[in-house]
């Protein structure tokens, strides 16, 4: 039961964002992707969501090929995801965004909620009830009836991950899910994502802070230029020279890695456009 | 307004007096009605007309957030089922229900085939291929001579009768058009609120999000067409029943734009609000009828000042069929 990805490419014109990434993704354990910018780290969570399409090689869940599915094709498949920036449903209240995503399961019997009260009632409570479950696990109950744009930064950050929880993801993407955040309130995503932790859910997060990867992540995978660099736990990741070179690096090859980096763009010939 | 709006939503006693103020306006019109002279009555009755289509197109716009300038389409479809399938134009002399049943269908399968092309599309590139739509469909209406009578339209239309009851007084047309108004508000404000009415709502402020989710926008976009055709094709058979007369003149741009205005005026995405804001955009002008060519000025100047004073429009969101039932029977 993992998440598969075979020699995974993604090219946008002659730029290699992801070049030939073949890795896997094991249940139960918390995967951090970590790289410098640039580095194909969003990108590969986005192929998985399919919010990008993947150029070659193949994602599968369990075997089931996810890249030739549609974007809600895959969410059913059983994948959820945040974003680097938060995107929630603006207008509509903290509980609407979590209960929205009952679409799937509760569409085909839409119409006995609209000729029929009482059925509509006992499914809007239902509903209501499993919603507040789960914004409970994230302190939000008190923002149950506010409108998503009204909560505090952190608040909404917590938001988004409660609303990938409630189709019960096999797979959790969290792209950068630290972004933004304080000292406090990145200390409190750490508890929560810890305990979100479950024997058959694979978590897969991408983060540039360090100290939370390193104390979340049972297995980090470090992106360099599209290319999967090393994989390891947290303390063979801080011991490899590879990483270090690479990306924690030291004060002198950072400037080696910039060359580097300037040479491969020159080659290419490549206009340097922001990619996330 | 400003004062609904607070009041409305902060303190429950504010809101049972305003619900009960509504109700009773809303009462003392019905039962006064009646009594008032046939062009009254017939002023009201379009006024009703344009309740209907708000609340059609308000699925597409106010619900689902795609701006569509073509729903007139939609209308002109449900009053040419009736002028074409009741009159000697064709020889065909179907009953009113039946037709209705027709005309909501054919609203339906026109709802989709516009649907389907413009699915990628949003904001600007969607209003204006719409706009295409409502105006491909009149020119078609106007050239299509042996079927639908050209520019001359279809005259002589059969009177409505439902189940050996005449409908053709306007007052019959008032409380046709009436219960027409509450059933279709009734379905639409539950469709709002289902898991539909929901998806539709993510699908307006994220439909990338929505995808991400789960929804397939596909179905639910279509979904959307698809229930506003069907009413904006009710109301043009009801139209054209109460007219006994069809023509494409009917059906211009100007009416698409008329119903969309009606929406932003009163308050998008909210039944109450398409009430005030076809109250004000269709009662107004024919208040201002003395006035001449001057009312068209006054129109101009408080859609400004009311843009001005409540861009979001004069009924506040939060005040919907909801508030008021518990305004009404407590909680």
């Amino acid at each position: 039961m993992t998440l598969v990805f075979q020699s995974l490419r993604k090219v946008y014109g002659e730029v290699v964002a992801i070049d030939d990434v073949s890795t896997a993704f094991a249940p139960g354990m918390i995967h951090g992707v970590i790289g410098p910018n640039g580095a194909g780290k969003s990108t590969l969570i986005n192929m998985t969501a399919g919010s990008y399409t993947v150029s070659s090689g193949s994602i599968t869940l369990d075997g089931k090929r996810l890249d030739k599915l549609k974007k809600y094709q895959i969410a059913n498949s059983g994948i959820a995801r945040t974003y680097q920036n938060i995107r929630l449903f603006d207008q509509m209240t903290a509980i609407e965004n979590l209960e929205v995503c009952f679409y799937p399961a509760e569409v085909a019997a839409a119409w006995r909620e609209v000729i029929w009260p009482p059925y509509a009632n006992a499914q809007r409570r239902r509903r209501r009830e499993k919603c507040m479950e789960i914004l409970r696990v994230f302190d939000l109950q008190g923002y149950a009836d506010v409108d998503a744009r009204g909560l505090p930064y952190g608040r909404q950050r917590m938001l988004e991950i409660a609303r990938a929880l409630v189709a019960n993801p096999r797979v959790l993407l969290l792209d950068e899910p630290a972004a933004g955040l304080n000292h406090h309130e990145t200390a409190e995503l750490t508890a929560k994502l810890t305990a979100l932790r479950s024997p058959d859910r694979i978590m897969i997060v991408v983060e540039h802070d360090m100290d939370l990867v390193m104390t979340l992540c049972d297995s980090i995978i470090v992106m360099h230029h599209g290319k999967l660099l090393f994989r390891g736990t947290p303390a063979e990741v801080q011991a490899s020279t590879d990483v270090q070179l690479a990306y924690l690096g030291t004060a002198n090859d950072i400037d080696d890695i910039r060359a580097a980096a300037q040479n491969r763009r020159a080659q290419l010939g490549i206009r340097t456009r922001r990619r996330s | 307004m400003a004062a609904v709006d607070t009041l409305a939503t902060a303190r429950p006693r504010a809101n049972r007096t305003i619900s009960w103020l509504v109700l009773a306006i809303a009462i003392a019109l019905i039962v006064a009605t009646p009594f008032l002279p046939n062009y009254h009555v017939r002023v009201l009755n379009s006024l009703l007309i344009y309740i209907l289509l708000g609340i059609g197109l308000n699925i597409v716009i106010g619900y689902t957030g795609l701006l569509d300038l073509g729903f007139v389409a939609f209308y002109a479809v449900g009053a040419y089922s009736y002028g074409l399938l009741a009159s000697p134009q064709l020889g065909l002399h179907m009953p009113f229900l039946v037709i209705l049943l027709v005309a909501a269908c054919l609203g339906a399968v026109t709802g989709i085939l516009l649907g389907i092309p413009v699915l990628r599309l949003r904001g600007d590139y969607l209003a204006i291929v719409t706009l295409g739509f409502g105006e491909i469909i009149r020119i078609i209406i106007n050239n299509l001579d042996w079927l639908t009578g050209g520019p001359q339209g279809i005259a002589r239309l059969d009177k409505a009768s439902i189940l050996g009851i005449q409908i053709a007084r306007p007052i019959d047309f008032f409380w046709l058009l009436l219960i027409t108004v509450l059933l279709v508000g009734t379905v639409v404000w539950r469709l709002e609120r289902s898991i539909l009415g929901k998806a539709w709502a993510a699908i307006r402020e994220d439909q990338d999000a929505a995808r991400g989710i789960g929804i397939n926008t596909t179905n639910a976009k279509l979904a959307a067409f698809a229930t506003s055709a069907t009413i904006g094709s009710i109301a043009g058979a009801i139209f054209a029943a109460s007219q006994r007369f069809v023509s494409p003149e009917s059906f211009t741009l100007q009416e698409s734009v008329l119903i969309v205005l009606m929406i932003v005026v009163g308050g998008i995405g909210n039944i109450f609000g398409i009430v005030a804001g076809a109250a004000i955009l269709i009662l107004l002008p024919e208040l201002l009828r003395e006035f001449a060519e001057w009312r068209i000025l006054f129109l101009g100047l408080l859609m400004i000042s009311l843009i001005i004073v409540r861009p979001a429009g004069i009924v506040p969101r939060s005040f919907g069929p909801e508030k008021l039932i518990r305004g009404l029977f407590g909680k």
